[in-house]
């Protein structure tokens, strides 16, 4: 009788193994890197060169502005993407006409590439020919165009929103996984006991999906702090600093000042925010929180 | 009428790019080694690209091109991971800004050692500020894809209604913008403003130098963080019109186009060619108001820049790839400059080949987007930048403290500070080395 628990290592260790190659050697290599001098204009000096990177960037006059947007945009996108992935996919769940349309239409921002979604927004932002100030207009709503991606605040929330809309999809997908795990008939006692919506959603429903919605606030807080495709393609870290987040930081360290020993630094420093971010979330759990699941799944 | 001249000029330059290579001598067939180059260029027209290497293999039946194109904003990153990577990597688009670097890096292979006969005998043939552009510590590492400058642009119907006179300083240009604000224009200038972007830089120093003045001293010091320095006095001027909100941005040349083409603004500051496509007749709008004004200022001068084809280090480290790489570029930038010419007839693409400015066909396909004495004026003024080993990191540390000061983030006073502060520890840390 075939039984996974008889060879435990050799089951974990083909996974393990692709983890180490294309996760640990790469941290590795970034930190080796940010240890080092590695300076795009001289490839043949690669000196040691201990924190200076760290020092050098820390001290910048881009580091602690990067690191501010990154927590603020990270606090303020990742419990919007959740939300609105629960209340979409509470939505779709219900019979309506062209549900399975609309189910579809929900999903493709999923799929479409960072600066696809990028190119996307700057239609609508665009203070000239945009959609959005056209609309406004029309509406009677302004008189003269919002300049949304070069004021430093409007171009935050401009940013923020298309990274919301990029993510909500992935967390709908996974809630209406979580929402199809419910029997129907508890929904029917809970009418029956005359439980109104928000009851039957605090007593019925928010019991099946919060160990889902605690793992899709770590994913999304992960996807804010290192997100870099939709910030580069919108507004390019401006106007200013306004939109610079840390990962675009790595990039302007490493191929803009050529100076790939600093751009480490700040990749390092990221994995190593992102790594505790996600042991503080995790201690943060109440410890009970997957007790539900893991007795389903014995 | 304007559309068929242009057809017709561009007709005109293929057919005599064709007759050209037809009728060159061209080494046999067995001579030339068997090999693929890899060229790498950025993705503008690369229709025109295509068809220009398909004629190169036409006429060299033992050399193959393999064509790898990146987007503009993302073309620079992409060289740099191609040679750190060690990427197989041959015949590239250098620019004037990326040179010193990669040239002193190593990566890119001088052409006087390569063809020093040819390279020689081209010089002559090349205007001054494009052999400044393409040479690095005394070896040209180049020859010329395009060479242009950039330029004010105007809407000259805009300013006849308005019955404002063309504006020749930027004190002019804010009035002329003020003027036409009350008159109900919401934002007359609109401005490429994307930081990341080389474009960013180099726009703002053709203000500089219209006028007449420069970032730095004949030692190369960093001067413009000096409250009189004409740097400092224009991102001054860019601050105040940005808040008196008489400037739209756009984030790309692109979007520039269709911006001036919707007769919500009236100046702007673009290179040459974007002059070509906004009187382009076969799909702008407001094709034909548009027209060139010598640059702001006291001095009425620009900055002048070249693009340029270059042979990598590691191409010429192999003799096959050195010898294919070398008529490869020799092709496309060498005489009788027929690939040039058609860029010039079918794009408004600059040139830096001397002789392409008295070809009738080059001469009468401009007229129909450009005065040509007020280009040549503008030209003949233009002159290039301080390219140092140090410019593109320094300027992409810079480029965003000047955009903080233009949207009145942060003080002109501390971005000039920092800027220059920045300029003279990178080029003491040079010095050191």
């Amino acid at each position: 009788m075939w039984r996974s628990a008889r060879f435990p290592f050799l089951w974990v260790g083909a996974p393990l193994l692709l983890v180490a190659l294309f996760t640990v050697v790469p941290i590795g290599h970034t930190l080796w890197t940010s240890l080092h001098s590695a300076h795009f204009l001289f490839p043949d000096e690669l000196n040691w060169s201990g924190l200076d990177n760290y020092r050098k960037v820390i001290a910048g006059p881009f580091f602690v502005q990067t690191l501010k947007n990154s927590l603020l945009f990270t606090a303020i996108t990742a419990p919007v993407v959740v939300g609105l992935g629960i209340a979409t996919a509470l939505l779709l769940q219900r019979h309506f006409l062209g549900r399975a349309v609309l189910r579809s239409v929900v999903l493709l921002p999923w799929v479409l590439p960072g600066t696809i979604t990028a190119v996307l927004w700057i239609w609508v932002f665009n203070p000239s020919w945009g959609m959005l100030n056209t609309w406004l207009r029309v509406l009677g709503l302004i008189s003269s165009s919002i300049p949304w991606l070069s004021d430093p605040n409007l171009a935050f929330a401009s940013v923020a929103v298309a990274h919301i809309w990029s993510q909500v999809p992935f967390s709908v997908v996974l809630i209406m996984a979580a929402l199809s795990t419910i029997d129907p008939a508890l929904f029917e006692a809970a009418r029956i006991d005359g439980a109104n919506a928000w009851q039957r959603f605090r007593h019925v429903v928010w019991p099946a999906i919060k160990a889902m919605v605690v793992v899709l606030l770590v994913y999304n807080a992960l996807t804010a702090f290192t997100t870099y495709d939709v910030v580069y393609a919108m507004t390019g870290g401006g106007p200013g600093t306004a939109t610079s987040l840390l990962s675009f930081q790595i990039w302007r360290e490493s191929f803009s000042m050529y100076d790939f020993g600093a751009g480490s630094a700040v990749a390092f420093l990221v994995v190593a925010m992102a790594g505790l971010m996600i042991v503080a979330i995790t201690r943060a759990l109440p410890s009970d929180l997957f007790a539900a699941t893991e007795d389903e799944a014995s | 009428m304007l559309g068929m001249s242009r057809s017709l000029a561009t007709a005109g330059a293929t057919l005599s790019l064709l007759a050209t290579f037809a009728w060159s001598p061209v080494p046999a067939q067995a001579q030339d080694p068997d090999v693929t180059l890899e060229f790498v260029v950025w993705n503008y027209s690369l229709d025109t690209i295509a068809d220009n290497v398909r004629l190169f293999e036409e006429a060299n039946p033992g050399i193959k091109v393999n064509v790898t194109d990146y987007t503009w904003p993302d073309y620079h990153d992409s060289l740099v991971l191609r040679f750190r990577g060690n990427t197989q990597t041959d015949v590239i688009y250098g620019g004037q800004d990326w040179l010193p670097a990669w040239a002193a890096a190593g990566f890119l292979a001088p052409l006087n050692e390569i063809a020093p006969e040819a390279i020689e005998a081209y010089r002559a043939d090349l205007a001054g500020f494009t052999l400044n552009d393409m040479t690095y510590d005394g070896n040209l590492y180049g020859l010329p894809y395009y060479a242009d400058t950039i330029s004010f642009i105007y809407n000259q119907r805009i300013l006849n209604d308005a019955g404002i006179e063309v504006p020749t300083t930027w004190e002019e240009v804010a009035d002329a913008a003020r003027k036409l604000k009350a008159n109900g224009m919401e934002r007359p200038i609109v401005y490429e403003f994307n930081q990341e972007l080389p474009n960013f830089f180099d726009a703002f120093v053709a203000q500089v130098y219209g006028r007449g003045g420069d970032l730095f001293d004949e030692n190369g010091e960093a001067i413009f963080d000096q409250p009189d320095n004409a740097a400092f006095q224009q991102l001054s001027w860019l601050r105040d019109v940005i808040a008196d909100e008489l400037v739209a941005f756009e984030n790309h040349e692109s979007t520039i186009i269709p911006a001036m083409n919707s007769g919500n603004h009236a100046f702007t500051i673009v290179y040459n060619y974007v002059l070509a496509a906004m009187n382009n007749t076969a799909d702008q709008p407001l094709a034909g108001e548009f027209a060139l004004a010598r640059m702001p200022g006291e001095a009425q001068s620009t900055l002048g820049f070249t693009k340029f084809y270059a042979i990598t280090a590691q191409a010429a480290g192999d003799d096959a790839r050195r010898e294919a790489a070398w008529k490869f570029v020799d092709f496309m930038a060498g005489p009788p400059y027929a690939v040039a010419k058609r860029w010039a007839v079918e794009k408004g693409l600059g040139f830096g080949q001397l002789p392409l400015l008295e070809d009738e066909e080059v001469i009468e396909a401009w007229s129909s987007w450009v005065l040509m004495p007020t280009l040549q004026a503008q030209v003949e003024t233009a002159h290039g930048g301080t390219w140092k080993e140090w410019t593109a990191i320094w300027a992409a540390s810079f480029r965003p403290l000047m955009a903080q000061a233009m949207i009145g983030e942060a003080s002109v006073e501390d971005v000039m500070s920092q800027g220059a502060t920045r300029w003279n520890e990178l080029k003491a840390q040079m010095a050191a080395r």
